[in-house]
């Protein structure tokens, strides 16, 4: 390996996108750099030993990329839905002593974000929690109880209303406290890897209990108000379970605090909301809040299960590659071609997957202690240390992504689905294409195969810079700097929010590994929750089943007015200490300086629904 | 109806989703005004009423709003506009540079239409001295929001 090029590359003159392949590191920063040359070294590693010929052939010639490359060789797997509520009830383990249930909700949330720092260092990937609400409640409760008898032990003459009316005044407000905690524990713990907060999401909205309830409402106070000097926090990112009969319609329990959410949306960017009504993750559910479908917030989804219960909870993605379905466009000389030269490479993803579960299922539990010793990951009760994770490896998924259909529709039509019906309907060939290989896939290998919406920050820009130089700048296709996410229409056509949730509603029920649907709106939705569950609404409409919100969310430094601020505060003046809040692959990001090339540019096409003239 | 622009999805001029039309042409000459481009009255061009209650049916949304320059300056075809969205069950909003009580006292049929149908009417002068980005919907805070004769 070239030891000197990558001193020069990271440690004497740092460019931003060699640094800067992920918005939440500090690339800059000495662990960051770190980082940076521990991974590519890995990398090195397990293409040397563990990769095959014609997986590092794919990647090689731009078709395919792995993702978390970089821990392969540690055998570790993406994420989890991790089961809050059993670890709490029971206790758990960090390697230091052993935690004890807790009493009240200040600690039960303490904890949680104590399991989340355990569990990151296990992982790749996210950590999140499923029913955020569900498991939190019984600690809501507790809370009232304990101040119930404290209230009761002192010597004052209330009656019992007075009574309840002061426990539940003091419980509400141990509640906030416990958010607003959690919340800024989220927001700090630079746990992962050393240098980076921990990839948080939870997922709540459906408890109709009375501690459930004032769990969600407080947690979106808190949200609401946000960090200390009311920053948007950036995590724990959050998804609102939208459910009919919950917290939908006009007399659903909930329905309040699904208002509520879109109004702190319309503040914060989250919550997100997810559809459990959507008939891919209806047909898993059944009443029950374990069936109800979490997502990762990225959009990573575990639902389907050939080797145990079909839940979310305990489960996630093992690791996930992803298809350059533009090149495969680029170099096919019809659309039979294309078809021709995709099968080709969906084999060698399927191939390249399976090499990596082999690998990691040679892993031993003692490698990963607190997740598999404590009861995280589904089943694992049954591993002992030193026993290799085959059996319970079976629960994760293996999913095959893609990426840029927009501009490989332009190149094989002529346009991307967004501009003719002839694309649109191409488009949903191709990718239900997809969809069935991997169908196919899991019958073959009797494993979770799934297809993903690919989230790709780094990715979208890598795989565009090796194509520009193959294919030079084609309008349309590699003109840019980025590819566009997975099946979205991209950001710099103009649809209307209708048009863009119609065209890309049929996807979520195809990508099963998980999918998203952004809507940009271009002014501050601050003041219009009414639009916010407009969209919402709209949404639920045509079977989304994960969705999200973007607006510009501004912060003047200075004089603390939000909105959309262009050059400098309209209120004072101010024009440098400008907080700009924007979302990149469903994940907030602060400053525009983390931000790789790709994703500057990205942000600076995006068109956002704006005037048009009056005769188009 | 001389009309500057349409905008298809506001989310600013309004509760919702909105479709909102400015029309073209403005006597007040606010100081700070938004779009001084807006104020002379042969601007943008000339549309049909129909045509634009076509592109509000096909927006989808359900709220309209008319802003500007001075829709009043227009007020018949205004009248004829705010009723045809009526009729389609949208929520109308207008913003006007004139008060209500100054609209009243015009004593002008298509005027008076207007303020019967619509739902709500954003008035007054943008006072620059009196402008404040955290107001909802309006940009300073001599403006009222006012819902007409409704509940
Ligand atoms: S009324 Fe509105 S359009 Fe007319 S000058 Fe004042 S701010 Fe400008």
């Amino acid at each position: 390996m070239k030891l000197l090029q990558l001193y020069e590359d990271v440690c004497v003159l740092p460019d931003q996108d060699l640094v800067q392949e992920n918005a939440n590191v500090d690339g800059k920063s000495p662990l960051g750099k770190l980082a940076r040359l521990s991974s590519e070294v890995s990398k090195e590693l397990s293409q040397t030993y563990l990769m095959s010929e014609r997986s590092k052939q794919a990647v090689s010639e731009n078709y395919l990329y792995v993702h978390d490359a970089d821990y392969y060789i540690t055998g570790s797997t993406t994420c989890c839905q991790i089961p809050l509520g059993q670890l709490l009830k029971y206790g758990f383990h960090t390697g230091h002593g052993t935690i004890r249930s807790p009493k009240d909700i200040r600690s039960a949330m303490a904890l949680a974000s104590i399991i989340l720092q355990a569990n990151q260092n296990m992982q790749h990937g996210g950590q999140a929690f499923p029913m955020f609400d569900v498991d939190l409640a019984p600690y809501v409760e507790k809370t009232y109880e304990r101040q119930l008898s404290r209230l009761q032990s002192l010597p004052v003459d209330w009656d019992d209303a007075q009574l309840e009316q002061l426990a539940e005044e003091e419980t509400i407000s141990a509640t906030y406290q416990a958010c607003e905690a959690f919340i800024h524990n989220a927001n700090s713990m630079h746990s992962r890897g050393g240098g980076q907060v921990p990839f948080v999401s939870i997922n709540y909205g459906t408890d109709t209990s009375k501690w459930g309830r004032i769990l969600i409402r407080e947690l979106l106070r808190a949200t609401e108000r946000g960090l200390g000097n009311g920053e948007t926090p950036i995590f724990p990112i959050q998804i609102f379970k939208v459910k009919e009969g919950i917290n939908f319609h006009e007399d659903d329990p909930n329905v309040d605090l699904f208002r509520e959410a879109c109004r702190v949306t319309g503040k914060r960017l989250f919550p997100n909301f997810s559809f459990i009504d959507a008939p891919f993750n209806a047909s898993y559910y059944d009443g029950m809040h374990e069936s109800e479908v979490a997502y990762m917030g990225c959009r990573t989804r575990v639902m389907g299960n050939r080797h145990g219960e079909e839940t979310s909870i305990g489960r996630g993605n093992l690791s996930f590659s992803t298809l350059n379905l533009v090149k495969m466009a680029l170099v096919s000389e019809s659309l039979t071609d294309f078809y021709r030269i995709l099968n080709r490479y969906i084999d060698i993803g399927i191939e390249q997957l399976v090499e990596r579960f082999d690998y990691q299922c040679t892993r031993r539990a003692e490698e990963f202690r607190f997740l598999y010793t404590q009861g995280v990951w589904r089943g694992s009760e049954q591993l002992h240390m030193q026993d290799e994770v085959r059996d319970v490896l079976k629960q994760g998924t293996l999913s095959l992504g893609f990426i840029g259909l927009a501009e490989t529709l332009k190149v094989l039509t002529g346009s991307t689905h967004a501009e003719s019906r002839e694309a649109e309907r191409i488009g949903l060939d191709i990718v239900t294409h997809l969809a069935n290989r991997m169908r196919v896939a899991a019958e073959a290998h009797d494993l979770n195969f799934s297809l993903l919406a690919t989230p790709a920050e780094g990715l979208s820009g890598k795989f565009v810079t090796r194509d520009q130089e193959e294919f030079g700048m084609i309008e349309g296709v590699t003109n840019r700097a980025f590819y566009t996410n997975s099946f979205h229409v991209p950001v710099y056509q103009s649809v209307s929010i209708r048009e863009k949730v119609r065209i890309e509603a049929p996807y979520h029920a195809l990508c099963d590994a998980g999918h998203i649907s952004y809507v940009e709106v271009d002014g501050s939705l601050a003041h219009n929750a009414e639009a916010v569950e407009s969209i919402v609404r709209l949404m639920r409409q045509h079977d989304i089943g994960y969705g999200s919100i973007n607006h510009p969310v501004d912060r003047c430094g200075n004089c603390g007015l939000e909105g959309l601020i262009d050059a400098a505060c309209p209120t004072c003046g101010e024009d440098e200490d400008i907080e700009r809040i924007r979302r990149i692959t469903g994940y907030l990001v602060g400053t525009m300086d983390r931000w790789n090339t790709a994703k500057r540019e990205e942000e600076r096409a995006r068109v956002k629904h704006d005037a048009h003239s009056i005769r188009r | 109806m001389r009309i500057l622009s349409v905008v298809e999805e506001s989310v600013v001029d309004g509760p919702g989703i909105r479709t909102v039309i400015f029309t073209a042409g403005c006597p007040h000459r606010c100081k700070g005004c938004h779009n001084p481009s807006s104020w002379n009255p042969a601007g943008g061009e000339e549309v049909e009423v129909e045509e634009l209650v076509q592109r509000i049916k096909v927006s989808g949304w359900d709220g309209v709003t008319v802003s500007g320059g001075e829709p009043f300056l227009q007020s018949s075809a205004l009248a004829e506009l705010v009723m045809a969205c009526k009729s389609l069950g949208k929520n109308v909003w207008v913003y006007t540079g004139y008060t209500l009580e100054q609209l009243e006292a015009m004593h002008d049929e298509a005027v008076q239409t207007v303020l019967d149908y619509a739902d709500v009417l954003v008035d007054g002068r943008f006072e620059q001295s009196l402008r404040d980005m955290g107001l909802r919907f309006r940009g300073s805070s001599n403006q009222r929001i006012i819902f007409l004769n409704k509940v």
